[in-house]
């Protein structure tokens, strides 16, 4: 919980933060499509490089961006991994015959276990990773088939397949990476003004834009709170000795039930406060709010529009080239 | 020594801000039996952090706690049964919002005791003990805890934590949101706990009038840093408790104020407010 980076505002200055969110979320949006527009690797490559670059120009860490994508690192291999294995197009790059049986098997079973062992020195988590996988293609590949054999796999790797993985993986990051720029740099009202503003045209379709942005802004503002109150609790629990981690089954759910009830009780307490207290600010649902604070373009923004715009048009073009 | 700090610090990690230390370099002893502790410091200066180190719910980040001879470090230590611990040194949280859950004032007092392996007859008689040991009697034992009282969930759930017999008892600001008689009540509840068991009572509070009258020791926190461990008679002698962020208990202000204004000597050092009048009514009639 404490990495959490998607979504999480931090106060800063620079370029990012002094453009109006509306040009934020619609240059957001107009350059993810721009994004998969593109084709081939050395145009996502580029355009990852570009968004680097405005990374460093608009002075955000890359180091926390890359950060905040630890938790999608999952989502990053397993995308990688489905695209490798199943895309059997193009040349054939490495293809090997693999044996799953009895003595293979065990190999594995054992090397599985000197891994985990191996993975209580957590600094070199990822090469002992690495290191598993190599003895687990080995142990599938070289053992002979010595015992009874339960299956034979044709392990392939074709040309296409390493392409469309690094493609998809890249243009994966960006598209998070432009994301996380946005609500690292945006604080989550102006996020939901913006918001707020850009569907006002929906309201003659009937769609109440205020109150949509108040229901996001509240619930964005609760998050934090929440996730600290679940905290709380957890301690309070653990004192009477609720075990989060260990226990059978039928204690565990009885340990969540001990979380979930008190969470509901507070979140619906807090829900009611919330309510007093903006009434008795004189908040009236349905009437018309000013603001402290309007939103304005300035040249930042024109600046913003322009290289988007111009970036929208590169990968049109290039689509329209190939 | 029950709970020993040795050089223990503990930062909070922050959300990209770096990290917020909240208690540092603290060193102390916490004896097993006869200790009646008030853990003072105004708020943010980290007596919540430091309590929750006494059961082990939160590691250092530097530095080690020793409760009955575990010694709690940094990183987790498979060899140690932390729950256990738990047991040993009870915790009360100052908000009983955060854990009462179950539908009769009993089930949730068993919550404890039937975590810990206790069967489920012996852990309802141990409720009942321990709910009548802070003044609930059987009518409550129905009850539904969330329809209480703020008074009367607070002793729900001190009484949550007595039931797992604790060796220690640890209260995170037992008497805040209480009336005056509340609080009197509470503080003679620990009282007469400690007089019954033995047990050492921590109590963390902002009320000095409570520290002076009840307590044996005091433990000051000033930003993190224990800056005073002593008896409230050392404490309150001191002439530099506004930099500690402290007042005087309300007797000690008193006759000060009438010794100052009438040029009378008193002496001011008074715990409770029947012996500040005997004090007065000695000036007054010598």
């Amino acid at each position: 919980m404490k990495n959490i980076v998607i979504g999480q505002y931090v106060p800063g200055a620079g370029f990012f933060y002094r453009l109006d969110p509306r040009t934020k979320i619609i240059s957001v949006i107009v350059l993810m499509v721009a994004v998969f527009l593109l084709g081939t690797i050395l145009q996502v490559s580029l355009a990852f490089l570009a968004v680097l670059a405005v990374m460093l120009a608009g002075r955000i860490s890359v180091g926390r961006v890359a950060r905040g994508l630890r938790p999608l690192f999952v989502l990053l291999v397993f995308t990688f991994a489905f695209q490798i294995f199943l895309n059997r197009e193009g040349a054939l790059w490495v293809a090997q015959e693999m044996t799953v049986g009895l003595l293979s098997l065990s190999a594995v079973v054992v090397w599985t276990i000197l891994w985990r062992l191996a993975a209580r020195f957590r600094r070199m988590r990822s090469l002992f990773l690495l290191v598993w996988l190599a003895g687990v293609y080995a142990a599938l590949s070289f053992l002979p088939a010595f015992g009874p054999v339960f299956a034979r796999y044709s392990f392939e790797i074709y040309q296409r397949g390493v392409e469309t993985s690094i493609f998809v993986v890249i243009r994966l990051l960006i598209v998070i990476s432009l994301s996380t720029i946005l609500t690292l740099t945006t604080k989550p009202t102006d996020l939901t003004q913006g918001l707020e503003s850009l569907l006002r045209p929906l309201k003659k379709l009937g769609v109440n834009s205020d109150d949509f942005a108040l229901i996001i802004s509240i619930s964005l503002r609760y998050i934090p709170t929440i996730l600290d109150e679940a905290n709380k609790i957890m301690l309070a629990q653990a004192s009477r000795g609720a075990d989060f981690n260990e226990g059978k089954l039928v204690e565990k759910v009885k340990q969540i039930v001990s979380l979930l009830i008190p969470m509901f009780i507070i979140a619906f307490k807090r829900s009611e406060d919330l309510a007093d207290a903006m009434e008795s600010r004189n908040f009236v649902p349905g009437k018309p709010r000013t603001r402290i604070h309007e939103l304005a373009f300035g040249a930042a923004d024109l600046v913003t529009a322009i290289v988007t715009v111009l970036f929208l048009a590169a990968s049109i073009l290039a689509l329209v080239v190939a | 020594m029950a709970i020993r700090f040795r050089q223990v610090s503990y930062s909070y990690p922050g959300y990209g801000f770096g990290t917020y230390e909240a208690i540092r370099d603290v060193t102390l002893d916490i004896a097993a039996t006869g200790e009646f502790i008030a853990l003072v410091g105004q708020t943010g200066s980290g007596k919540s952090t430091l309590a929750q180190h006494m059961n082990a719910l939160i590691f250092p980040t530097e530095g080690t706690v020793e409760i009955f001879g575990s010694v709690v470090g940094p990183k987790r230590d498979k060899n140690v049964k932390y729950n256990e611990l738990r047991r040993k040194v009870g915790l009360v949280f100052q908000f009983p919002e955060y854990q009462l859950f179950e539908e009769t004032v009993e089930k949730d007092v068993m919550f404890g005791p039937t975590n810990f392996g206790i069967p489920e007859e012996e852990a309802r008689e141990m409720a009942r003990k321990a709910l009548e040991l802070v003044g609930l009697g059987s009518q409550y034992l129905r009850r539904n805890p969330l329809n209480l009282s703020g008074g009367e969930k607070k002793r729900v759930s001190i009484a949550g934590i007595l039931a797992m017999d604790p060796a220690i008892l640890v209260l995170d600001e037992p008497t805040s949101g209480l009336d005056p008689r509340g609080k009197k009540t509470m503080m003679d509840l620990f009282r007469s706990i400690r007089g019954a068991t033995g047990k050492s009572i921590v109590v963390i509070t902002h009320d000095m009038d409570l520290v002076y009258e009840y307590m044996d020791r005091v433990l000051v926190l000033d930003r993190g840093r224990l800056a005073f461990d002593g008896t409230p008679d050392d404490l309150f002698r001191r002439n530099d408790l506004e930099r500690l962020h402290l007042d005087h208990p309300s007797t000690i202000r008193v006759l000060k104020a009438v010794s100052e204004k009438l040029g009378i000597d008193l002496d001011v050092y008074q715990k409770d407010i029947a012996s500040a009048v005997r004090e007065l009514a000695k000036a007054v009639r010598p």
